[in-house]
């Protein structure tokens, strides 16, 4: 078999990609996009997990397809706010977007 | 008999202190109401008193040891009824002297007040103030108003007749219409005052109820004395006014009194009573000559003699003894019924009362013929020397009723100097026959002085000049009235004769030579002394009656002058024969047809010692007689044999040249006074305790105090609104000024907010690693 | 009846803040209604004080320590021991007669006030409650309230209604009186911590003799402080010399009705207090003081006459003569306090001291009368002008001759004359100071002997002022200010000053029916 870690490692790395994503992406879109990247690896960690150590239970899976659905509406929620806020500031910069600032 | 008696002698002083009240409060609408009211009342009293007085004399063997008395509690002090205060009455052969003339004098004065007072034109209101115009237009208003003011005034008119005045003020409204009836009236009321505190002090057992009428009378005289309060003299500057002359009288006498109040509060708590029966008795008054008065000065002066020399500074207060004398001449400025009532019947008789009351306390530890006392050298020499001294102002008079003044107080000189010597029998008789000629004296001068008003009065409205200052009262002004106004011109002389000591027919030469005998036996210096002032006395009593009555008149007044009405004649009559009749009853052992001196007898068994009669001696009598003869024939040739002319000057002035007017200015000792004590007082008070001490030190110190306190408290409004208030307001500028540096965090970008998250994320995680698996 | 007669003090005490609340209430259009109603209010409690004078005589008692006529008492600080004690004796029943004779008077006389009328009763009705609490009192804090008490409406009444200087006037009095005040409340405090309790008859037995400490501080040491402290709150108040500077103004500048209680009853609270309390119950502080305290009566008596001497304000001459006047009961206090109370002193003087006190107790009733009679006329003439400057007046006497009549009248009684009752009281202080002590201890003999420059200084500046206003010609200046008003004194001005006069004379020439209840007190008080 293929060693456990070895798929952390690939979440892990996916995970820190989604991350970096959020914090150095320009467009508020891409930053979702790394979200979603974050949200996948996280799933992935998630399977990997109940592939290797537990199996027979269904904890994981469950669990994956939560968070494959929160993902979903988070998306769906986040756009929705990115196209609002698009129609009012006709901008998809995150750094432009600082009005609720001192 | 006795018993009855106890109560009437209550009722003696009281009439007139009821008719004092009755006046005042519902009679004073009606001049004639009050007249009858207070002669009334002091006929009352004069009956009773001499009820009394007859009673005591015939019908009471030795009075001295079993005297009329009556007390009651007056006072409740202390725990018990011996430390309580009793007052009550007395009546002793020398209260019984007082009964005699008291309230025959009074009654004569009262009769003759109602005349006196129907007339007489002191009531205007004078205005000052830079308006004088408004005054003549007053007098203008009255005199259009008013017809011609007559002699003799109808007692029944209540308006018009020029006393009452309307005074207008300058918008033309009339003020005030004033009424003279009620101030006829008060007048009235006043004397009966005046006559029931005399009276009070007559019957008094004690000297605190002496003190309490000789108070009132003080009083009394003050309201007297300035009854024409709203008089000015703006013609005469150096005149003082009616209303200065009644304080002036009144401070005076209160500078003696305060000294015999000390005198009365020391007698009152080393003896524990006032009762004169009780401290004149053996014990009582050996104790007190014995200690001494300043233990820790020993100066060799008894509490007696302490105390007897505070309650003689009172006399020199009352009778106008030197230095205290001042008051009395100027106290002419009261209406002449007043000078009559306060400088013979009364007043100044409450001194010498006082010493003779008090004699056995003023000569504790004398034995006749031995030293004296120190009261009693004090009373000699002042006495003595009051008598001299004053009888030299008298000479250079001219106004007829001051001459009596000063003839007053010479003559209370020689009572207090009688005393002094210990002529005590001596001084009470020449205290009652002084009061009777002097009252006369007094009462004719106002007598005269009416006529001589009349008669300018009448003078001005044909025509003569009208002056302003017209003095009716200088005798330089007079003349020639003797055919005018007889009946006052012999009872005049008649009082002048007494005066003098005419021998054998008048009551004053008896008194006036037991004095002198006594004084010789005893203290020749005295007799001296008191020798020249009768020759004096004899000389300006002629002196007196030469210009006022010899003579042709000086002035149109004096030539228009008529007789006064019966009111004020029958007084003068009544006295005139009592003072013939008043000294038969002291004729000397030797020469009376009884065998003993009477009044002698009788006075002296008030004492506890009876006095000793002194032997007759030839010398004193022949004195008395040719000093008396003397002077009136000096001034009889001086003044009756060839009248003063108008114009004329005093040829006494050529004589005494300079002592003439030193005698005149009454030795300057007003100005003395004037400049010493009262300048004095009144910088002292004004500026040393009101400016200095009240209003600079005290309130200087509590406004020190309250501006300090209030800078205090401004300094601590400041350490309050910028010490503690900055300092919340500093600490709540810092934490704002953290909290605008920190806002920065707040930056509004999201990946920022995500990149602290994150980063905060590893350190929590790191210190997890850290905090559970690497220790 | 038997309830009046239970509870009499306390109606008394009580009766004029029912009027004074009524009054506030009334409506502020109609004068007349407010004044009957506060002369009415002022009259109950005369009326009951003239039965309880009577049920005293018939059973009376003279040592409160023992006993005291018409007790009441009822809890009102159990914490603090403190209750609602009030009783008499002789000395403040004639205290009580005094506050309660004056006070319808001086409001007859107020029915000339125009503003503000309703105001003005209610506080002056507040006033007499006041002054009849510190006299009825028998409870230091009780005491204590009702002098405090008695500030705030003179403070107002000389403030709102007052003439020129009022402002001035009325705050150096309030502050002034309260100064002191500070320190009587910091000694009750401690005598009260000391003792745990207030009560002045219980005080009276046990404190003068107390042992102990409090706090760490020995009882001597509070003793002695707090005489000083109680010493000069009342010497403030009476006034003693040098403390007397804020009654010139006050009483100047008070309106008429005010001066008359201010000089008629609120000194004599100071005077109370001394022999209420100082002498009682510091008897040993008292001895020591007492010379010191006879030398400055002495100068109240002489300087006293001198400052009013040099008056030419009205107003503030009849002032000045009020710190003459109560002068010679300091003298009197001074001198019963060097002899002791209750036998502990010197009892060679007895008699004398008794008879001192004696004078000063009558003194403190004649003056409150005389000089409320005093301020009355004064207020009559200032009605009428609008001045109080004597050079403005002059010849009065003839366009009022009424008015002149009473005001020489007042004069006589003022100045002592005798016949009068201003003399009995002067005549007993003198006769009962004059002795005591002897040799290095003759400071009161001595004093008494400088007392008499001041004496004479008072005929002087009583003379002066009827010189100056009735005598003389008419000074027109005086007929133009008062504008075309009559002069003389009206029918119920005379009302209001009658019942004075009457006493003047009564208790002139027959005292003893008054002397009698003072002098079984004192005569307990001092053996």
């Amino acid at each position: 078999m293929i060693p456990l870690y070895f798929y952390l490692l690939v979440a892990a790395a996916l995970f820190s990609m989604g991350v970096y994503g959020v914090l150095a992406r320009r467009n508020a879109v891409a930053i979702l996009m790394s979200i979603e990247l974050m949200l996948n690896s996280v799933n992935l960690n998630l399977v990997a997990f109940w592939r290797y150590l537990a199996p027979d239970a269904l904890n994981g899976q469950a669990f994956a397809v939560v968070v494959f659905a929160v993902a979903a509406a988070e998306a769906a929620v986040g756009l929705a706010l990115i196209i609002s806020i698009y129609r009012n500031r006709e901008t998809v910069v995150a750094e432009d977007i600082n009005m609720l600032k001192w | 008999m006795t018993i009855d008696l106890k109560f009437l002698v209550w009722l003696i002083p009281l009439p007139p202190l009821l008719a004092f009240f009755t006046i005042l409060l519902f009679t004073r609408g009606s001049k004639v109401l009050s007249d009858i009211v207070a002669v009334g009342a002091m006929l009352t009293t004069f009956v009773i008193a001499w009820f009394v007085l007859i009673q005591a004399v015939f019908f009471t063997p030795h009075l001295g040891e079993n005297p009329i008395t009556s007390q009651f509690v007056w006072l409740s002090l202390g725990p018990s009824i011996e430390t309580s205060f009793k007052t009550g009455t007395l009546i002793d052969p020398v209260g019984a002297v007082l009964l005699f003339f008291v309230p025959l004098t009074a009654l004569m004065i009262f009769i003759y007040s109602t005349g006196y007072m129907a007339s007489g034109s002191y009531w205007t209101a004078l205005v000052e103030h830079g308006r004088p115009e408004l005054a003549l237009d007053h007098v203008e208003h009255e005199r259009a108003d008013h017809p011609e003011h007559t002699n003799e005034d109808d007692p029944n008119a209540s308006a018009g007749h020029g006393h009452d005045k309307v005074i207008y003020d300058s918008a033309g409204r009339r003020i005030v219409k004033f009424d003279a009836t009620i101030w006829k009236a008060r007048f009235m009321a006043f004397i009966s005052l005046f006559a029931g505190a005399m009276l009070l002090l007559s019957v008094a057992d004690n000297l605190l109820l002496l003190f309490v009428g000789w108070e009132i009378m003080g009083a009394c005289s003050y309201l007297l004395i300035g009854f024409w309060h709203n008089r000015i003299y703006p013609d005469e500057p150096d005149r003082i006014t009616p209303a200065k002359a009644a304080i002036k009288a009144f401070m005076t006498t209160r500078v003696g009194d305060v000294f015999m109040l000390i005198g009365i509060a020391w007698l009152y708590s080393f003896t524990g009573t006032l009762s004169f029966r009780e401290i004149f008795s053996e014990e009582v008054l050996h104790t007190m000559a014995a200690t001494p008065a300043l233990p820790s000065f020993g100066i060799g002066l008894s509490v007696a003699g302490a105390i007897g020399l505070l309650l003689f500074i009172g006399t020199i207060g009352k009778s106008a003894q030197f230095p205290l004398h001042t008051w009395l001449p100027d106290a002419m400025e009261g209406p002449t019924p007043v000078s009559a009532m306060i400088h013979a019947a009364t007043m100044v008789s409450a001194g010498v009362y006082l010493l003779i009351r008090m004699f056995p306390l003023l000569s504790a530890g004398w034995t006749e013929g031995g030293p004296l006392t120190v009261p009693m050298t004090a009373m000699a020499v002042i006495g003595s020397f009051t008598a001299l001294f004053s009888a030299t102002i008298a000479l250079a008079q001219r106004d007829v009723k001051k001459v009596l003044a000063y003839s007053t107080i010479s003559q209370l000189g020689f009572m207090v100097a009688a005393l002094g010597i210990g002529a005590y029998v001596a001084a009470v008789f020449h205290l009652m026959t002084h009061a009777i000629f002097k009252a006369l004296l007094f009462m004719g001068s106002g007598s005269i002085i009416h006529s001589v008003e009349h008669g300018e009065e009448h003078a001005h409205h044909h025509g003569h000049h009208f002056e302003h200052s017209f003095d009716a009262q200088d005798m330089f002004n007079m003349g020639g009235l003797w055919s005018r106004i007889p009946v006052t011109a012999w009872t005049f002389l008649i009082g002048g004769l007494a005066l003098s000591g005419f021998p054998f027919v008048t009551a004053g030469f008896w008194s006036k030579d037991e004095i002198l005998a006594d004084a010789f036996a005893h203290v020749p210096v005295v007799f001296y002394v008191l020798a020249f002032s009768a020759f004096l006395t004899a000389f300006y009593t002629m002196r007196q009656i030469g210009l006022t009555f010899a003579g042709a008149p000086r002035t149109h007044a004096a030539e228009d002058a008529t007789q006064t009405d019966w009111r004020m004649n029958l007084p003068l009559i009544i006295l005139a024969f009592f003072a013939i009749t008043a000294g038969w009853i002291g004729i000397p052992a030797a020469l009376n047809p009884l065998g003993i001196n009477p009044f002698h007898e009788f006075v002296g068994g008030t004492l506890l010692e009876h006095p000793e009669t002194l032997p007759f001696n030839w010398f004193p009598m022949l004195t008395s007689i040719v000093v008396a003869l003397l002077g009136l024939g000096v001034g009889w040739a001086v003044y009756v044999r060839k009248p003063l002319a108008a114009g004329e000057v005093d040829p006494l002035k050529r004589t005494l040249g300079p002592l003439y007017t030193l005698f005149q200015n009454k030795y300057y000792m007003d100005q003395l006074y004037e400049g010493s004590f009262v300048r004095f007082f009144a910088w002292f008070s004004k500026t040393v305790v009101y400016e200095w001490i009240d209003r600079g030190l005290i309130d200087g110190l509590l406004h020190f105090i309250a501006r300090g306190t209030e800078w205090l408290a401004f300094r601590n409004k400041d350490f309050d609104t910028y010490v503690v208030n900055g300092a919340g307001d500093e600490l709540a500028e810092g934490v704002g000024n953290l909290g605008e540096a920190f806002k920065y965090v707040q930056s509004g970008r999201i990946q920022q907010y995500l990149a602290v998250a994150a980063a905060g994320l590893l350190m929590l995680a790191g210190v997890f690693v850290w905090a559970f698996f690497l220790r | 009846m038997d309830f009046i007669r239970a509870n009499l003090l306390t109606l008394i005490l009580f009766s004029p803040l029912f009027g004074a609340l009524l009054v506030l209430i009334l409506p502020k259009g109609n004068k007349g209604l407010a004044r009957w109603t506060a002369l009415l209010f002022s009259l109950i409690p005369f009326v009951l004080s003239l039965f309880m004078w009577q049920w005293f005589l018939a059973a009376p008692c003279h040592a409160i320590a023992e006993q005291a006529c018409f007790e009441q008492q009822a809890t009102w600080f159990p914490l603090l021991n403190s209750t609602y004690h009030i009783g008499l004796d002789g000395i403040s029943l004639t205290m009580v007669l005094l506050t309660t004779l004056l006070t319808p008077l001086a409001i007859i006389i107020s029915f000339s006030i125009e503003e503000r009328v309703n105001l003005y009763m209610f506080l002056f009705l507040l006033l007499e409650m006041g002054m009849l609490g510190v006299f009825m009192s028998l409870d230091l804090l009780l005491f204590f309230v009702f002098w405090e008490f008695g500030l705030v409406p003179m403070y107002f009444l000389i403030n709102i209604w007052g003439s020129a200087n009022r402002q001035y006037a009325s705050f150096k009095f309030f502050i002034y009186t309260m100064a002191g005040s500070l320190g009587l409340l910091l000694s009750i405090q401690l005598i009260g911590l000391m003792m745990h309790t207030f009560d002045i008859p219980e005080l009276m037995r046990t404190w003068p003799g107390y042992q102990g400490s409090v706090i760490g501080i020995d009882v001597n040491v509070i003793k002695n402080v707090a005489f000083w402290l109680f010493t000069i709150a009342f010497a403030i108040k009476v006034p003693v010399w040098p403390f007397h500077t804020w009654l010139p103004d006050a009483h100047t500048e008070a309106p008429t009705a005010g001066s008359m209680i201010l000089a008629g009853v609120l000194l004599k609270l100071g005077a109370y207090g001394f022999l209420r309390l100082v002498l009682p119950l510091f008897p040993g502080p008292a001895h020591n003081f007492a010379p010191v305290l006879a030398v400055l009566a002495m100068l109240a008596i002489v300087l006293g006459a001198f400052a009013s001497f040099a008056q030419t304000d009205f107003k503030r001459l009849v002032a000045y003569s009020s710190v003459n006047h109560m002068g010679f009961v300091v003298l009197a206090i001074a001198a019963a306090a060097w002899v002791g109370m209750n036998g502990q002193g010197n009892s060679a003087y007895q008699t004398d001291a008794i008879i001192a006190l004696n004078g000063a107790v009558l003194q403190m009733f004649n003056h409150g009368l005389s000089a409320a009679a005093m301020f009355a006329l004064v207020g009559v003439i200032y009605d009428r002008l609008h001045t109080r400057d004597l050079t403005q007046m002059g010849g009065l006497w003839v366009v009022a001759p009424i008015y002149g009549g009473i005001l020489v009248f007042t004069s006589m009684a003022s100045l002592g004359l005798p016949g009068l009752n201003g003399f009995v009281s002067e005549f007993l202080v003198v006769r009962g100071v004059w002795p005591i002590g002897s040799g290095s201890t003759a400071i009161f003999t001595l004093m008494t002997a400088i007392s008499m420059l001041g004496l004479l200084f008072t005929g002087a500046y009583i003379l002066k002022a009827i010189r100056m206003v009735l005598h003389g010609p008419l000074n027109l200046n005086a007929v133009e200010m008062a504008h075309g008003r009559s002069l003389e004194i009206t029918t119920r001005e005379t009302i209001a000053l009658a019942p004075l006069l009457v006493l003047f004379v009564v208790i002139g020439v027959f005292p003893n029916w008054l002397v009698d209840v003072i002098n079984a007190t004192v005569t307990r008080m001092l053996s």
